[in-house]
């Protein structure tokens, strides 16, 4: 029998609370962006009233929630799913994936291609939401890196792109 | 070959083909210890004699518990939540699906609420919901197209609330595929060229779209090989069981194939085209399957080149030079659509204003093609495109297709 | 022109391969409805990290797991008993095999135990003996397969099963586990897996399923076999070999053994060599063999041995014997690139000239009448020498 025992993985902290940051900023910015981008505010009105989705990561997260409220206006509702009813569930279905999807190593449909995101919901709307992640991470991130973490890097004016960016930045970090 | 930096591949089906194997069904059934099956099949399959055939095959050994016989041509919430419950009440412990891709949707559903044992299917919409393994399905497949007997995918429509739901899980494909070649025998040609056609785009955009993978690959590469050798020859002689069981074949491996690796902007376009107009499926993905290769050339040139070995054959491919292969592929795809419309008595529609309904009517109204855009945008297969559409392209896609004209190369837009 | 026939195919393996593939265990487990793992895998896999590999990518999954790494090389029933007791003791529900060879060989056997019972085992023996599903069986390979890792084999003392249940429900094929071997292990693995494969495409049993796992097993031990020897830090070939091994394991199932096999698994063990090496040597000699018996079947091998543009450019009735010559400069390349250390005939590996017409008389003896007496005979010739068959 000494060549038996039995072990506990244990976590992985850093990781999770970088994914955490990475979700709680990019939920904001969401939020942000549905502000201040037209393209945006249109894909996010095609969706009904009161929708709300989560990503997050397999099995206990971090996660975070994105809805859109009575008035229309998209909110951040925060990194607990448990208290609210989700109308699409996107789970990443471990860290290292969360991991590789978060430092634009995979983009989001190099992620999904590679099977390594379930959704629990309809179709659609979470075409919606990672249409809305693509403009979102235009806005966020360097040309450089952006052009890794979508197909098609956008022609966008001077005026949208940089003030644009500011904006969110501002709104994100503030969170209104 | 460049191995992917990452894949999955499954393909968990059991398939039995041949000329006459519905005959080994009872000792299937033994194998999985089931007894009592439940038929689902269409008015079109029955009509024309085949559950008989199945019937006659499955023998005293097999008590069929129940056979149905009116799933329409889409599946619908209503009609799987009806089976379900005959299901029960006839007390079935699997399920034997008899027709195409509507019939089989319909009964991965049923099997969804039956192994589950829930009343709400629409619990379980989306990826990766169903979580264990469910009753033994067996698929016999009447059309060589549409692959869905190995596929872990169903969509199931609710017409009343005009939504269509998506189950994805490799716990939904079916256990066994019977591939016999008298099921496919008595489809008539037009039908046989589009589902055909249908696997085709299948296979192509396996092997060119982003989830690509060497399995997927070495069955998209027979699947197109076995078509291109056989479709032609079975149009013009229905009879041929050989080249019918081949393109039963080829239906499966492309099904093999995208069911790993997801089709896209044909597929994406062909399911909204479908939905808006209620173009058949294989229509829609004979028209479209040109215009997909051209919209991503300039990310596929490499790919979309290799393809015509198997479309276009081996003195074809030497004889081409290398720059010119992908355009080559393109044009052989439009002139198997220009073939099979000469030899269909010009049913194969090669462009949308051909098509047309039983009344003669075009069914697909010009002014309608911005809806068909519109709907593209939500449909899922976008992901697996390796170049991103916005409305705009969707719509020159389907102006183009629909007029019958190849792409304007210089309107897509590279990033 | 190649029409599909009659024909069954099964392949109940889920692959997943490449990067961060491990991470993805804790979930498919999950999707098997398993929580508390039991890893089997021997000492030389613990001393070189791959058990510590294992345990990070189940770190924050909840999960525990049990780890047994005691298997020797050649196991015996008593330790399947021992690994029984380990797996209801410690409340198991799912086998990972890490590694290959008889690590798998007993994690398949001890699922049947565990499934079935220790006491009955003997009696399952045989041919598709078992009726029910076994537990949730997960492979984690190494670069040091035999053949028969996700295959519907297993061997231990006397016995070997035989059932599609003991094919692994999941395949993972992560760049991190897949080290690099001996030249002498890199060649057994890919070679085994290029006969496998070879023979399924080119036998009597070929459908267009078990092709396309075939295709992809050759096209990749082609492509990567001598530059993994060459360039050890080559990750990707590693990998491409050992998903090459994965795959001609699925065709192997599918099909029926074949000349090559019969005799390579016979030399091997005769004369103590690696079945891979001996398979290799046999290869193209078998496959001159087939030709001659039913070449029709032959000429597509050298679409995944050479590419789209050769094969397309070379004529029809010469496609055969390029594949074959393909082979033939295979060997002499691994020759070369190990220093002589992998042999081109069974002289070169040390079996005495008397002793061939032993091996086919053996081998019709022990049962294996798919092909004449004269035939085997004939093939190990040709292998001793180094004769090519063509012309004769
Ligand atoms: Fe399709």
């Amino acid at each position: 029998m000494g060549d038996y025992r039995e072990v506990q993985a244990g976590s992985k902290p850093f990781k999770r609370a970088y994914i955490a940051v990475m979700l709680w900023f990019v939920g904001r910015a969401i939020q942000a962006a549905a502000r201040v981008d037209k393209a945006v505010r249109e894909e996010f009105e095609k969706l009904p009233e009161g929708f709300t989705f989560s990503l997050g990561v397999q099995p206990h997260g971090p996660y975070m929630i994105v809805g859109k409220n009575q008035k229309g206006r998209v909110k951040y509702l925060g990194w607990k799913p448990e208290s609210k009813v989700v109308d699409l569930r996107m789970a990443i279905k471990n860290i290292e994936a969360a991991l590789l999807l978060f430092t634009f190593q995979e983009s989001t449909a190099i992620s999904i291609c590679r099977d390594r995101i379930d959704f629990d919901g309809d179709l659609p709307p979470a075409l919606t939401v990672i249409r809305a992640i693509g403009i979102v991470e235009v806005y966020l991130l360097p040309k450089l890196i952006s052009k890794l973490a979508i197909k098609r890097y956008p022609v966008w004016s001077f005026g949208r792109k940089y003030l644009g960016r500011i904006r969110i930045y501002f709104h994100s970090i503030l969170g209104y | 070959m460049r191995i992917q930096d990452y894949y999955e591949f499954i393909a968990r089906v059991r398939i039995v083909s041949g000329h006459d194997v519905l005959e080994k069904i009872p000792d299937e059934l033994k194998k999985i210890g089931a007894t009592k099956p439940l038929i689902v099949t269409d008015k079109g399959v029955s009509g024309v004699g085949l559950v008989d055939v199945l019937k006659n095959a499955l023998g005293e050994k097999i008590t069929i518990a129940k056979i149905v016989d009116d799933v329409p041509q889409d599946s619908d919430i209503r009609i799987v939540q009806r089976l379900a419950k005959e299901y029960r009440e006839v007390g079935c412990d699997c399920l034997i699906a008899l027709g195409g891709g509507s019939v089989l949707d319909t009964a991965k559903g049923i099997n969804i609420m039956v192994s589950e044992g829930v009343n709400d299917l629409m619990k379980f919409t989306g990826k990766g919901v169903v979580k264990k393994a469910l009753k033994p399905l067996i698929a016999i497949p009447t059309t060589a197209g549409t692959g869905s007997e190995m596929t872990q995918a169903a969509v199931i429509e609710d017409h009343e609330k005009k939504l269509k739901k998506l189950f994805v899980s490799p716990f939904i494909s079916p256990d066994i595929a019977v591939l016999d070649s008298r099921m496919t025998l008595t489809l008539p040609t037009a039908i046989t060229a589009a589902t055909a056609m249908d696997a085709m785009a299948h296979a192509v955009e396996a092997y060119t779209c982003l989830g690509k993978n060497p399995m997927s690959d070495t069955c998209a590469l027979t699947a197109i090989k076995l078509i291109r050798e056989n479709l032609l020859t079975v149009m013009k002689s229905p009879d041929d069981k050989n080249g019918r069981l081949a393109l039963a074949n080829a239906a499966t491996l492309a099904g093999m194939a995208f069911s790993n690796s997801l089709p896209g902007v044909v597929h994406s376009l062909g399911h909204s085209v479908g939905s808006v107009c209620g173009v058949p499926h294989g229509v829609c993905m004979a028209i479209l399957l040109p215009y997909g290769l051209e919209y991503n050339l300039h990310k596929n040139e490499q790919l979309t080149a290799e393809l015509l070995l198997p479309l276009g054959g081996e003195e074809e491919f030497v004889k081409t030079p290398k720059h010119l292969r992908a355009e080559r592929t393109i044009y052989f795809i439009r002139k198997l659509n220009q073939d099979l419309h000469d030899v269909s008595d010009h049913r194969h529609a090669r462009f949308f204003k051909e098509v047309l309904d039983r009344e003669g009517k075009r069914m697909v109204p010009r002014e309608r093609l911005p809806e068909i855009a519109q709907a593209a945008l939500g449909d899922g297969t976008v992901i697996y495109n390796p170049e991103d559409l916005d409305l705009d392209d969707f719509l020159m896609i389907i102006e183009a297709s629909w007029e019958g004209v190849p792409l304007d190369r210089s309107r897509i837009k590279k990033g | 022109m190649y029409k599909p026939e009659s024909y069954e195919f099964f392949c109940p393996i889920k692959f997943s391969s490449g990067s961060r593939a491990l991470e993805n265990i804790p979930f498919e487990l999950e999707a098997l409805s398993a929580r508390k793992p039991l890893i089997i895998t021997d000492k030389n896999v613990t001393r070189r990290g791959l058990v510590r590999k294992m345990i990070t990518a189940f770190k924050d999954s909840g999960v525990t797991i049990g780890i047994f790494d005691g298997i020797p090389d050649v196991p015996d029933m008593q330790l399947v008993t021992e690994l029984s007791n380990i797996y209801r003791n410690g409340e198991h529900d799912a086998i990972i095999a890490l590694g290959c060879g008889s690590i798998v060989d007993v994690a398949k056997v001890v699922n049947i135990a565990v499934s079935y019972n220790v006491k009955i085992l003997r009696d399952l023996a045989g041919d598709n003996l078992m009726a029910h599903p076994l537990g949730p069986f997960v492979l984690v390979p190494t670069l040091t397969g035999t053949g028969y890792e996700t295959s519907k084999f297993t061997f231990i003392e006397d016995l070997t099963f035989s059932s599609y249940f003991l094919m692994p429900d999941l395949v993972v094929i992560d760049s991190r586990t897949v080290r690099s071997e001996s030249l002498q292990t890199t060649v057994a693995t890919a070679m085994v897996a290029l006969a496998h494969a070879a023979e399924a495409y080119t036998g009597p049993g070929k459908n267009p399923i078990t092709d396309a796992y075939a295709y992809a097993a050759i096209q990749y031990v082609k492509d990567n076999l001598i530059t993994v020897l060459t360039k050890p830090r080559n990750k990707e070939g590693r990998l491409a070999l050992v998903n090459a091994a994965g795959m001609a394991g699925c065709a192997f199932s599918n099909m029926k053994p074949g000349l090559i096999h019969i005799l390579g698994e016979a030399i091997s063990a005769m004369f103590h060599i690696a079945s891979g090496i001996c398979m290799g040597i046999l290869l193209p000699y078998g496959l001159e063999y087939t030709i001659q018996k039913n070449g029709y079947h032959t000429y597509d091998l050298l679409l995944p041995l050479s590419g789209f543009d050769e094969y397309a450019g070379t004529a029809e009735n010469l496609k055969a014997e390029k594949a074959v010559n393909i082979m033939y400069e295979m060997q002499q390349d691994l020759y070369k690139v190990t220093g002589k250390k992998i042999p081109r005939t069974l002289e070169e590996a040390n079996v005495p000239k008397y002793m061939v017409n032993d091996i086919a008389e053996k081998v019709f003896k022990d049962g294996a009448r798919e092909f004449g007496i004269d035939d085997y005979r004939m093939v190990l010739e040709h292998a001793w020498e180094g004769k090519p068959m063509a012309h004769s």
